[in-house]
């Protein structure tokens, strides 16, 4: 598979502030890559500096062969969705969907049926001559992704394209982006800061942090691995459980600060009495009887949605815990917690970095 | 009070304002229709017995009105595509770009504002003279209209850049346009109407401007109307009733178009782009 954008080494400063920290990223042909993390994280920075709209302080950008470092944004052939969708207000939904197609110098005629054909697809064919202004907020999100189809770019960029939707119509387009992504076979990077959209759309997911790529890799790739705390945290929803531990003497056990402190076995070896941080996902714990599992914990709250219940145990830090359907635990109770060990993620306690 | 109360008392209270408001020009107006006698009558009477219709006719005939508001139309139209041409630019400028010389320029530009034409005209008439720009004094009095009146367009248009949403503009840069081409195609478009607006101020502004005028054209041929009225008004006169006349004449057309036009004035084109 050949590669349609390679960064390398990419950085860029604002005056004296350091936004993207030698990014290196190479996307396949055909690819979905979302870039996912907090705001201010340099993702957005990263598209946009894709696009052409910055410019890049030093490295190397490559899109479809060709060095694009200082080649404006109407030389690299790219689409882009908004985060507030950019329409023309002054112009149909056909008009906006033509322009790309108009300044390139297409026949009217030809602009025309283009559009009706991408209004075909997206379920715009009644829309095409009414005013953005006259249009609700998923129809207008619907014009602004038919503007970056209609005509065959490199690649697609979206900058956070669902994120002024309501939670269902989201849901919604997440799929429908995905299966258009599909079906035109095309290249695309979506910039996101849910984790949940980066997880289920993108088939390569890269995680940054204040500038940096901490990991990238396939989605469940980095929900099993995750390279250090960060990523740990992040990816995930309810978070990782973050426990303060201390290695026991013999290296084959954990002693785990919860109040209490409580000692677990572990089968494999790390160096004796070193300080390290215990990561337990919430869906990972089980519940036991008192007494009879790997941890003992208070319950300070049970929530439940009906499908799913939530506890909350009243130990120091807390931990969440996540089961399917219903628990018939009270508040105030105390349980017993279980885990596999392949679900048990160490982490340094200083730099917050993996350990095998 | 109950609520429909009080709306009519506040319409009441409106209508009183704007009628204290308009009074002077319902004055000129209904002077120009009076006869002399009538005229200075007391108590002076509030509508004419007799309209007077032919002293219109008169003062455009006997005060040469025809070439004072060609001459005002040319000042006027000379200054606003002056100050639209090089304003429009400036302003987008200083809408775009943040840092500390934009800083700089606009509080320049804002104190240019402050200083009052009549303090102006001696400075600005010495350096005309010096580069011989008295020769073609209309030319001299657009460029001094322009001069003054460039910060306060340039102040409302910028403020109109800064309503489009810069992602308006990326989008057509990503779309395949050039900087310059979607300023023609998108922010322009969008701007419209606030350039519009201030260049209709600009243009009454000119319309009217007496300072720059008086002092800079001394032939009679290139007057403008301003300048013809006040040459009307000596220090005996007392023909009210055709000072009026030609006032009506004078103001008239101006507030006709600014009637006319105040309906493209008020239009939400920007809603919608965003979200």
């Amino acid at each position: 598979m050949t590669n349609q954008i390679e960064l390398s080494g990419v950085n860029k400063y604002y005056g004296a502030y350091h936004a993207l920290k030698d990014i290196d990223l190479t996307i396949a042909k055909g690819a979905f890559v979302a870039l996912v993390g907090p705001s201010g994280c340099g993702k957005s920075t990263l598209l946009r500096s894709l696009a052409g709209l910055e410019s890049i302080s030093g490295g190397d950008l490559v899109i479809a062969g060709e060095r694009m470092n200082n080649v404006p944004p109407r030389k690299r052939d790219l689409a882009m969705v908004f985060q507030s969708y950019a329409l023309y207000p002054h112009m149909t939904v056909e008009e906006n969907l033509t322009y790309s197609l108009r300044i390139r110098g297409t026949k009217k005629a030809d602009a025309r049926k283009a559009a009706e054909d991408v209004a075909a697809v997206t379920g715009l064919s009644d829309l095409l001559h009414r005013y953005p202004r006259e249009l609700s907020g998923g129809q207008r999100q619907r014009v602004a992704m038919s503007r970056a189809i209609i005509r065959n770019p490199k690649a697609f960029l979206f900058d956070e394209p669902l994120s002024n939707l309501d939670a269902a119509l989201r849901v919604h387009m997440r799929k429908e982006i995905r299966a258009l992504h599909d079906r035109l076979g095309a290249t695309s990077v979506y910039v996101t800061h849910d984790q949940i959209e980066a997880m289920t759309m993108a088939d390569h997911v890269v995680v940054m942090r204040q500038g940096v790529i901490e990991q990238q890799g396939r989605p469940l790739d980095l929900y099993d691995r995750p390279v250090n705390r960060f990523v740990a945290g992040f990816i995930g929803s309810p978070a990782m459980n973050f426990i303060p531990a201390t290695a026991g003497p013999d290296g084959k056990s954990l002693v785990l600060a919860l109040g209490q402190p409580q000692t677990i076995r572990l089968d494999r070896p790390i160096p004796p009495n070193r300080q390290l941080v215990v990561g337990l996902r919430p869906e990972h714990l089980v519940i036991a009887a008192n007494g009879t599992g790997a941890l003992t914990a208070p319950v300070a709250l049970v929530e439940s949605t009906g499908s799913t219940s939530y506890l909350t145990t009243a130990t120091t830090p807390e931990m969440v815990v996540v089961i399917n359907g219903r628990i018939p635990v009270r508040n105030g109770e105390t349980i017993g917690l279980d885990f596999e060990q392949e679900h048990l993620h160490l982490f340094d306690a200083d730099t917050g970095m993996r350990i095998e | 009070m109950s609520d429909t109360n009080r709306n009519r008392f506040m319409l009441a209270i409106a209508i009183i304002m704007a009628a204290i408001y308009l009074f002077p020009l319902y004055w000129m107006y209904i002077t120009a229709l009076k006869t002399g006698s009538e005229m200075f009558a007391t108590p002076p009477s509030f509508w004419p017995s007799t309209a007077q219709w032919n002293t219109f006719a008169y003062v455009w005939e006997s005060r040469n009105m025809g070439r004072y508001l060609w001459n005002s139309t040319l000042i006027a139209f000379g200054s606003v595509a002056l100050i639209a041409v090089l304003g429009t630019g400036c302003a987008y400028v200083l809408a775009r770009y943040r840092n500390g010389w934009v800083d700089i320029g606009l509080f320049l530009i804002l104190m240019l504002q402050v200083l009052p034409a009549s303090l102006m005209i001696t400075p600005i008439f010495v350096g005309f003279s010096q580069v011989g720009l008295l020769d073609y004094p209309r030319f001299a009095v657009i460029l001094a209209i322009a001069a003054k009146s460039m910060p306060f367009f340039v102040v409302l248009v910028r403020a109109t850049f800064m309503a489009v949403p810069m992602e308006l503009e990326e989008a057509a840069l990503v779309d395949g346009n050039s900087r310059i081409g979607a300023f023609f195609n998108i922010v322009l478009p969008l701007a419209r109407n606030g350039i519009l607006v201030s260049a209709i101020l600009i243009f009454m502004q000119a319309f009217g401007e007496f300072v720059y005028s008086k002092s800079m054209i001394q032939n009679v041929e290139l007057q403008p109307a301003s300048v013809g009225l006040n040459s009307f008004m000596g220090p005996n006169t007392s023909e009210w009733n055709n000072i009026m006349a030609y006032a009506t004449m004078y103001v008239t057309p101006i507030l006709a178009i600014f009637v006319l036009l105040q309906r493209r004035i008020v239009s939400g084109l920007t809603s919608g782009a965003l979200k």
